[in-house]
């Protein structure tokens, strides 16, 4: 074997590793984010399994249980007691597990589709399309992310699908302007010049070649959206603008509007949901941050 | 230097040609016509009719944004539905509160956070450094909200060393010439207020502060590990400069230029923040009337509420990135 060979060999060796692969190493070497994977896992396992882990019904009053006050703490009857209405607070969560996620995944989803469409498309062409759509999002920016998500409520009325939309749309400036400027800085690299020479289309140009390049940033961009996402509901629920019925669609946001009033006799009432969104929201942000470090091992520990 | 600033002024026309296109579409988005939304259970055909010929709405649509242009640029955003008070004059009284709250929330997280990422990057790997990247990462993982409730549980409701609610004692009785109580209270020399007024603001800044503090501590513990290892701080430190002084002009210096523009980020934040700390301790400004305007469908108060802090904002960012080019005079010629 001549030595070029044997670079060859070498070089084939070390390749399918990849920059996935090495970065997956890193992550799971990563106690942060290994913590972030449990309080997601535990998050989107009561999530979808809600109605098995469930012990009650979470939208069923019951009068009589609060009939001596408000409210009966953690027994064994009621892990985490019951709330003013007398419903079962641990079911309320678990159930207002899938709400947060499914919002959650949904706008989030929504916001990246759409920014890294526009984003692509202005990084890719330029000009004056470039100015058009980031003059755009400049001004979607301008408008502070909760505001804009409580004029977005306003305007389409509260529900499920409004809320993901309201979310979701403030996520777009973000997506938009990372995409182009990761595009912006592949788009005159090597591997796209040749793919250019030999007459490759555009847009597969765009979408096979300088897209999965521009990822990695994306990705650890929707991760930690996903935790602003989880705090945008539970803020539009606490506010009381976000879902058509709180007291039907259990929401942690929204079980923590009326317990003001109750801080003295039954803090649990509020410590319990605000737990809850803080474990959920700190899984997402410790990933997050563990991915970043993983994809770019240059900022470990910053 | 002036170049820039008449560069960076005519940006910000498109940007406010479209925040007022985003408006004006958005307050017709709204569901219910502005006649029913003001005329409430009173809304007879007649009466609707009326008032469309009387605020021009059977107008076409470009001379009804030129007209809302032009009210709106007098700041006319018409009477509130629920105090019948205009809409300008309330935003007078409740932006200062605002203001203060603001204001004290990003001094709160500027002189804690830039002393405590310095300190962490000093002491880089040691127990100071993880306590900080772990207290910042619950930082921005703990909704404005629920902080807010936990200082209220812990420090008003349980040990009862702070106020819970407002912004002033609610029997005090005394006058307000600029709205903005602390200085009202300086300037009238009324010291027993002045200390009732920040008793009122110290909960919400914490609160709202607690972001703006774990993103500073952080950056500016990633800028000074960046900054310490530059060519000019070996040199500084090689030509016998006392440590302190190196730290002082050599390092935090040049760290806290990146910190200047993230404060300047933190304005939106902070805005989104402020709807929900006023909301939970009943504090009197932007946030929690806009809060109210929702639920009482006061559009002309959520269109002039919205459209001015959107505003705001993106004056704030202006004036930053401004202050950022004095400061950083490397910025101006890219």
């Amino acid at each position: 074997m001549s030595v070029v060979e044997a670079e060859a060999v070498e070089v084939q060796l070390e390749a399918p590793a990849g920059l996935w692969r090495d970065a997956f190493h890193r992550l799971i070497r990563n106690p942060g984010a290994i913590v972030g994977f449990v309080f997601v896992f535990v998050f989107v396992i009561a999530a979808v399994f809600a109605p098995l882990i469930a012990t009650h019904d979470p939208v069923e009053q019951n009068l009589l249980l609060i009939a001596n006050g408000c409210c009966p703490g953690p027994s064994a009857e009621h892990w985490f007691g019951v709330d003013l209405l007398g419903r079962d607070l641990f079911s309320r969560i678990v159930y207002g597990a899938r709400v947060s996620l499914l919002i959650g995944v949904v706008a989030v989803s929504f916001g990246l589709t759409i920014g890294l469409f526009f984003g692509a498309i202005a990084g890719y062409v330029g000009g004056v399309v470039d100015s058009t759509i980031m003059r755009f999002m400049d001004v979607m920016l301008a408008v502070p992310g909760l505001l804009l998500a409580i004029g977005i409520v306003a305007a389409l009325g509260p529900g499920l699908k409004e809320v993901m939309i309201a979310v979701g749309l403030a996520n777009v400036p973000i997506f938009a302007r990372l995409v182009r400027s990761s595009i912006l800085a592949q788009r005159d690299a090597d591997f796209v010049v040749a793919a250019k020479a030999v007459g490759v289309k555009q847009h597969s140009i765009l979408f096979s070649h300088i897209l999965p390049n521009a990822i990695s940033p994306v990705i650890v961009t929707a991760t930690l959206a996903m935790a602003t996402a989880i705090i945008d509901v539970a803020g539009l629920g606490f506010l009381g603008i976000g879902l058509q019925d709180p007291d039907e669609t259990p929401e942690w946001g929204s079980m923590l509007t009326e317990v003001n009033e109750y801080l003295q006799t039954a803090p649990f009432l509020a410590l319990i949901p605000g737990t809850a969104i803080v474990i959920s929201v700190l899984g997402f942000n410790l990933i997050g941050d563990g991915l970043r470090e993983a994809l770019d091992p240059k900022l470990r520990g910053r | 230097m002036l170049r820039f600033v008449v560069r960076r002024l005519l940006l910000l026309v498109p940007i406010l040609i479209g925040l007022s296109i985003l408006v004006f579409v958005w307050i017709r988005a709204l569901p219910g016509s502005p006649a029913d939304s003001l005329l409430g259970e009173r809304a007879t055909p007649e009466l609707v009719k009326e008032y469309n010929e009387r605020f021009g709405l059977d107008d076409p649509v470009y001379v009804q944004y030129w007209r809302y242009v032009k009210t709106t640029s007098h700041f006319d955003f018409g009477v509130s539905v629920a105090t019948h008070r205009n809409v300008s004059d309330e935003i007078k009284e409740r932006f200062p509160a605002t203001v203060e709250l603001a204001l004290a929330a990003m001094l709160f997280a500027t002189l804690l956070g830039i002393p405590l990422g310095f300190v962490a990057a000093k002491k880089y790997g040691g127990a100071i450094d993880h306590a900080s990247l772990f207290a910042s990462l619950i930082g921005v993982s703990i909704p404005v909200f629920f902080l807010a409730i936990l200082l209220k549980y812990v420090f008003a409701v349980r040990l009862g060393w702070l106020p819970s609610v407002g912004r002033i004692d609610v029997e005090s009785d005394v006058e307000h010439p600029t709205n903005f109580y602390v200085v009202d209270a300086i300037i009238t020399r009324d010291w027993a207020t002045l200390r009732d007024v920040l008793a009122h603001l110290v909960l919400p800044a914490i609160a709202l502060g607690s972001i703006p503090l774990a993103i500073i501590t952080r950056i500016t513990r990633a800028s000074v590990l960046d900054v310490q290892n530059e060519d000019y701080v070996r040199t500084a430190r090689a030509k016998g400069l006392a440590p302190r002084t190196v730290d002082r002009r050599h390092i935090l210096r040049n760290a806290l230029l990146p910190i200047s523009t993230i404060i300047g980020l933190q304005v939106g934040l902070l805005l989104s923040g402020a709807i929900l700390t006023e909301t939970v301790f009943a504090f009197p400004g932007m946030g929690s009337w806009l809060r109210e305007a929702i639920f009482n469908r006061d559009y002309p108060v959520l269109q002039g509420g919205i459209l001015f802090l959107a505003l705001v904002f993106v004056i704030v960012n202006l004036l930053v990135d401004i202050s950022y080019a004095i400061i950083n005079p490397r910025i101006r010629y890219s």
